[in-house]
């Protein structure tokens, strides 16, 4: 028996496929406890995280500086942090316990935070323009200003949706948000909406425990995940368009690829997968590298063919990963590092990944209490 | 041990007798010996060329030689570099020599209250300025007496310059450049200093400002993209900007409005990324040059506020220094190398040279102005590096280390520079680091 693999063409190595992130270039301390959740804003100079003590920090990238924190939860894990799309506002949404706290941090420009300010003030009057509709049922969060003591601290507006938060995604756009509450069953899923305060539950049964769910980046289309499958759903036409099989029995995480058409999926069950949308429903590649559970996958967004994995393994885990426009090739996928150097608390290791706008830097959340910067 | 050559020093290898042809030159017509070539023994180092060079200068004490060969400094027997690199032993090897480097050697610390984000020295009244993470600006004495405390930044000082004797621009966090003036002698210790004016333009953190003494004209490298152009001399200075006027939510409690302010004579537009660094061209002040985070080396020029080239590097550029008498640009990266480029040649002519040693990232650098050829640089690996340009290929001549005790003595260093006081440098440490300046050459 001829094994197939043994035909394919050699692999390039590591070395032709430079640059990609070796070392750890700096250590973010601070937090006290699990960091849980990272973000890096969209100018890619901004570094904001989330943990188990409840705090938002934000940092300086290169230096380590912290530059302001807010205490968020006093007895809640921060469990997402997301920088809202656009480089005309500088806000940031944040999850602790039920509520999502839609922040506009004080570190800008006046002309900019101005702009947070007008974006996340517009809806507040809408509310009460609509009229109440007797046969809806109740909406799956609600809408508040912040105390003062928040408000001070840049906190805009709180959207409380009544079950544990654990992720947040936004629409590219940044008028649409959703979050996902894995407890929530048929409303696991909330879409919520900035210019008009309001929110809505996409889904009238539940498939399964939603793990997570991300915007199509360019096309009207939702992906949601569940522990087995990714179904993806156009979201004009209100319809299922695919189920993808990954093959796991637990997805943790995924990842949808700039031009569309790929995901990469991670799972408890130790496995990357990637799918390609074009090709079939089942794993385009199914790759074991890891000794743990993956907790996040990632590719690059700016045009670097690079993504990664984190794991409970303490490691993250760096490939290269082209996808070619035509239909001809299939992408090509190169081991190129694995990144050392968190250490594994209490069996968790490195719990959240994002790569930099622009250069290859990425950003690692770790349950030893720190976040990192490589390159 | 503050400091560590690192390259080790010897005199000969045991091995052999035989000889070798060496011609020796050198760019120094004090120390200059004959041209022709002289037979040597080829087991012979630096340590037995040196004793050879002084014998022919007939020097009365002797003087530490270093030779350089391709590039590179010598650091095995001459027996040893010819088979390493496959010459034979009949060629003539030509050897450059330059006075060697001594050890430099901890002088001072200042200690501060926060980081120390930038350093800079005034050598006419002997003084250094130091910038702070606190947001506050001071004045030392070289005994360590603190003569200057300037407040009023409303977040950390990231860049701190001598503009004159006695004034100085800072900026940082807060977005803002001010300008400072001090006595020229002081009159008691630790006076408090306000500024004297404002400057407003950029949209987010002044990473590194320049200074032109003679124009009195700062460039400011800011993380939103662009270069600005400014004048310290306040009756040419153009009003601030109207959004600039409104007044920043968090005040400090009990601060008055704050110095006047004005804006820019012009803002370059034309980065993508962060701009990490700038440089006024020594020769001619209406040339000036910037780094950023976008890989590229922008040359401008300010008197028609125009962009005249755009160089493309493989990396993120962190700081850039003027190595004057060379008409070369030395530029700090993320990707822990610094690179030298000669921004006036056409980009496809030029083989740039690479220095390597540093772990992370190289984010100041600062020519020696007693030597053309050498220059320290500054990184978040918490170390100095002296460099040789005429040895690229060694790596650095010398690594300083940080002498506080604290961060297990691996501090990031944020800024270096090379004066006639030392070499003065500030980081994480929270502390100036002052180093002996190495004599020779
Ligand atoms: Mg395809």
């Amino acid at each position: 028996n001829i094994d197939p693999e043994s035909l394919l063409p050699k692999l390039p190595s590591p070395q032709e496929l430079k640059p990609f992130p070796t070392t750890t270039a700096t250590i973010y301390r601070g937090h006290e406890g699990k960091v849980r959740t990272l973000s890096i804003d969209p100018s890619g100079v901004w570094l904001a995280t989330g943990g188990d003590d409840g705090t938002v920090r934000i940092w300086e990238i290169l230096t380590g500086r912290e530059v302001w924190k807010i205490k968020l939860g006093e007895d809640e894990s921060v469990n997402s942090v997301k920088w809202r799309p656009g480089r005309e506002a500088g806000i940031l949404a944040a999850a602790a316990g039920d509520d999502v706290y839609l922040i506009i941090p004080p570190i800008f420009d006046h002309e900019t935070e101005a702009a947070g300010k007008e974006v996340l003030s517009a809806g507040w009057g809408y509310a009460e323009i609509v009229k109440k509709d007797p046969l809806k049922k109740e909406p799956p969060a609600k809408w508040s200003k912040p105390s003062d003591k928040l408000a001070d601290a840049g906190v805009a507006a709180i959207v409380t949706v009544r079950i544990t938060v654990k992720h947040i995604a936004w629409h590219r756009r940044g008028d649409y948000f959703a979050t996902v509450s894995p407890e929530g069953q048929n409303r696991a899923v909330a879409i919520h909406q900035l210019s008009k305060h309001q929110s809505q539950s996409p889904f009238r049964k539940s498939k399964g425990i939603i793990q997570r769910v991300e915007f199509h980046p360019f096309r009207p289309v939702l992906f949601v995940a569940t522990q087995r499958y990714i179904r993806t759903y156009d979201l004009t036409k209100q319809e299922l368009i695919k189920t993808l099989q990954p093959g796991s029995r637990w997805i943790s995480s995924f990842d949808v690829h700039s031009g569309g058409d790929n995901l990469i999926v991670g799972s408890y069950d130790k496995r990357l997968l990637w799918h390609d949308l074009d090709l079939s429903t089942k794993p385009y590649r199914t790759l074991r590298y890891h000794q743990k559970a993956i907790r996040s996958v990632k590719y690059h967004q700016g045009g670097l063919p690079l993504f990664c994995s984190a794991s409970d393994d303490g490691t993250v885990q760096v490939f290269h990963g082209k996808v070619f426009g035509d239909l001809m090739e299939n992408a090509l996928i190169v081991p190129l590092k694995v990144l050392r150097g968190h250490v594994v608390k209490q069996s968790l290791g490195v719990l959240d990944v994002e790569w930099h706008p622009k250069e290859c830097w990425l950003f690692s959340a770790g349950a030893d209490g720190t976040a990192r910067l490589w390159n | 041990m503050t400091s560590t050559e690192d390259t080790t020093m010897g005199g000969t290898d045991p091995q052999s007798t035989h000889q070798v042809q060496v011609k020796f030159t050198t760019r120094h017509p004090d120390i200059a010996v004959p041209t022709a070539p002289i037979l040597v023994p080829a087991n012979l180092k630096r340590y037995g060329l040196s004793q050879i060079i002084n014998h022919l200068l007939d020097t009365s004490t002797a003087i530490p030689f270093e030779f350089l060969v391709n590039g590179s400094f010598l650091r095995t027997s001459i027996e040893k570099y010819l088979s390493d690199n496959g010459l034979s032993s009949e060629s003539v090897l030509t050897l450059e020599y330059v006075r060697a480097i001594v050890p430099p050697k901890f002088q001072a610390a200042f200690q501060h209250d926060d980081w120390v984000s930038s350093v800079s020295v005034e050598r006419e009244k002997r003084r250094i300025l130091s910038g702070s993470y606190d947001g506050i600006v001071r004045v030392w004495n070289e005994s360590a007496q603190c003569l200057y405390t300037g407040s009023g930044h409303t977040d950390a000082v990231k860049t701190a310059k001598w503009i004159s004797a006695t004034k100085f621009v800072s900026a940082g966090m807060d977005r803002g450049l001010r300008l400072w003036e001090v006595d020229p002698e002081p009159t008691e210790e630790n006076s408090e200093i306000s500024a004297l004016a404002e400057f407003v333009g950029h949209r987010s953190t002044v990473e590194k400002i320049s200074v032109d003494s003679s124009s009195g004209r700062v460039l400011s490298a800011g993380v939103d993209s662009r270069v600005g152009l400014w004048t310290t001399d306040i009756s040419e200075a153009p009003k601030a900007p109207k959004e600039a006027l409104v007044p920043k939510a968090k005040r400090r409690k009990g601060s008055s409005a704050g110095p006047p302010r004005y804006g820019a004579l012009q803002m370059f537009e034309g980065h993508t990324s962060p701009v990490s660094g700038v440089a006024f061209d020594p020769k001619d002040s209406t040339v000036g040059y910037s780094v950023s985070w976008d890989h590229t080396i922008r040359t401008w020029d300010l008197a028609t506020h125009s962009l005249v080239d755009t160089r493309t590097t493989q990396h993120p550029l962190l700081s850039v220094c003027v190595l004057p008498t060379l008409s070369l640009l030395a530029c700090g990266s993320s990707a822990r190398h610094i690179t030298l480029h000669d921004p006036r040649v056409s980009a496809s002519t030029v083989t740039t040279s690479t220095l390597r040693g540093h772990t992370n990232a190289v984010v100041a650098l600062s020519p020696n102005k007693d030597s053309e050829w050498q220059m320290v640089s500054a990184s978040h690996d918490g170390t100095l590096r002296i460099w040789d340009v005429r040895a690229s290929e060694s790596g650095s001549i010398w690594t300083i280390k940080r002498e506080g005790e604290g961060l297990d003595g691996k501090g990031k260093v944020f800024d270096v520079e090379w004066s006639d006081m030392g070499i003065v440098s500030g980081g994480e440490d929270k502390r100036v680091q002052i180093d002996e300046s190495p004599k020779g050459e």
